[in-house]
């Protein structure tokens, strides 16, 4: 599905971000990308989307190299990854439903297909009854759902989310964490960056664990363990 | 194609429930251009209408011929056996002098400025004139007829009627390239203010199309809203110049009708003027499209820009 090879990414007027990355993560993997800010998480996730293109190396996703993709073709690739914001990137000028049927728009999709994909997708993320809220009315985990079910409208392969938990307090992180593995068990690709340990939750996600732009073994800690049992418990609250 | 189409009014309602939002500083953008179209296609049109009229003058090819004031009616008799003989002459009458008075002092009865100059006037100042019509058109015959005829004794004055309608024809072909020159500027000025206003809207819309970006939306996706909003505010703005302009003409026409009844002419400017109408709104349309396009492509550029470098 994605693949790495020997990726270096260095922007203009700094060092390298990612060293001679290679790896690779098929499809319906729940894969963390790990280590401290600064790391390179973002970039990572940032050349898997398209929005950067690697300095050298060659990235795959689906059999295409993005580093070779014509500029015009680029979007057509990004409609097929749902992007989750640390920040949500939601529209503050307009109401849930109007935020979540965006990518439907740009997909073509109109009318009561798309309404019905838009309550869908809101119902996924238990928002439904919010569908007229404006955003800035919600709390920072239901903005947070409501970026989820952005990303999750028009059906993507593979979700990409960069520290999705990053704002938010330990109750919130489990819901939205639930949603992900949600997705997850129906066969989506998740990537994840988190730097925290509630990320790693499990022994049976593959951690990609970044140092100063380089790949490195990692084992779990015992926090991440113990950390995996309360996850879980909300997953089955959600499925 | 539907999906094309589809996407095209999604586009476009989106413009018009924005204008809608804002609609009084719509109405003035649109106001704007609605002037500046108007100003040069004003102009145009009193220039077309006065040179289709003085074409008109330039095609007659008559001669008048002034005598002397104190001609006798032997001379006149002299005159009119030479113009007789003239082969160069189509055919030519005359009108003496108490017929002139009369045909004067009858136009000018209802006017009441003109009546009164006229009869102040006391005594006939009026010559005896022939009226010639000459065989040739060409510019260099009429020019040999009308020497040959000064020459002739008793003679005061050989005229072509319409000597001030050449002047007027090359003033009014000036004119036309002057009305070139600030049409071109009202078109640079036009550019500038849809493609600001238009980018002005883009810098409101930012974030969304930020984030449309990151989900996959085309560089058309975004481009087209902005394209129909500059489209739009010239379409409108040059129905406005039309609304303006069809104002305009029936006022001048109005008091335009009561001088040309004294020149024996009913000229009038066309209230309905198909083409300069539909060249004013496709042009403002064309105008509207091309400065949001660069607004449009500058912008995006650089919103893109930005979201790399974070």
């Amino acid at each position: 599905m994605i693949q790495f090879d020997q990726v270096t990414k260095r922007y203009p007027g700094s060092d390298e971000v990612l060293k001679n990355i290679s790896f690779s993560v098929n499809a319906g993997e729940f894969v963390f990308v790990t280590g401290h800010s600064g790391a390179g998480k973002s970039t990572l996730l940032k050349l898997i989307a398209a929005t950067e293109r690697p300095t050298s190396g060659t990235v795959l996703v689906a059999n295409q190299n993005v580093s070779q993709l014509k500029a015009s073709a680029i979007p057509f690739l990004r409609r097929r990854f749902g992007l989750i914001f640390q920040d949500h990137k939601l529209l503050y000028d307009r109401n849930c439903f109007e935020n979540v049927i965006l990518p439907l728009r740009i997909n073509g999709v109109s009318g009561n297909e798309a309404a019905k994909r838009v309550r869908a997708a809101l119902d996924k993320v238990g928002l439904l009854h919010k569908e007229k809220a404006m955003p800035i009315t919600l709390s920072g985990g239901e903005q947070q759902r409501l970026a989820i079910a952005r990303a999750v409208v028009s059906r993507p392969s593979i979700l990409i989310a960069d520290e999705p938990t990053g704002n938010l307090d330990a109750s919130y992180t489990a819901d939205i964490m639930a949603i992900f593995y949600a997705f997850n068990q129906v066969g989506v690709t998740v990537i994840m960056a988190t730097h925290d340990a509630l990320g790693m939750s499990t022994t049976q996600n593959r951690v990609l664990h970044l140092n100063q732009g380089k790949l490195v073994p990692s084992t779990p800690s015992h926090a991440d363990l113990s950390a995996l049992n309360q996850t879980e418990l909300s997953i089955e609250k959600f499925a | 194609m539907s999906n094309w189409l589809n996407h095209q009014l999604q586009a476009i309602k989106l413009v018009l429930s924005r204008m809608r939002d804002n609609l009084l500083s719509s109405f003035m953008i649109c106001l704007v251009v609605g002037v500046a179209m108007c100003l040069p296609s004003l102009f145009y049109l009193g220039i077309d209408n006065l040179s289709k009229l003085t074409d008109h003058m330039q095609t007659e090819t008559e001669i008048s011929l002034f005598l002397e004031l104190d001609a006798s009616s032997d001379t006149i008799s002299e005159i009119d056996a030479l113009l007789a003989k003239n082969s160069a002459i189509k055919q030519y009458h005359l009108i003496t002098k108490d017929a002139a008075w009369q045909q004067l002092q009858e136009k000018s009865k209802n006017n009441h400025d003109i009546s009164d100059a006229v009869n102040q006037l006391g005594k006939n100042p009026l010559p005896d004139a022939f009226f010639i019509q000459a065989e040739s058109t060409e510019p260099e015959a009429l020019e040999l007829l009308r020497n040959e005829l000064q020459t002739i004794p008793g003679v005061e004055q050989a005229l072509f009627n319409t000597e001030w309608a050449k002047r007027l024809a090359t003033l009014l072909s000036l004119s036309k390239k002057l009305i070139f020159f600030i049409a071109s500027l009202l078109a640079v000025v036009l550019l500038v203010i849809i493609g600001n206003t238009v980018r002005m809207q883009i810098l409101t819309q930012k974030d969304e199309i930020e984030v449309s970006y990151l989900i996959g939306a085309t560089s058309s996706f975004i481009r087209t809203p902005f394209l129909y909003a500059g489209m739009l505010y010239g379409l409108f703005g040059g129905l406005l110049a039309v609304l303006m302009m069809m104002w305009m003409i029936q006022t001048f026409n109005y008091s335009v009708s009561q001088i040309s009844y004294l020149y024996n002419s009913d000229f009038r400017l066309a209230l309905f003027n198909g083409v300069v109408y539909l060249t004013v709104i496709g042009s403002a349309m064309l105008i509207g499209w091309i400065g949001s396009y660069f607004a449009v492509t500058r912008a995006i550029a650089s919103i893109v820009h930005l979201q790399k470098s974070h």
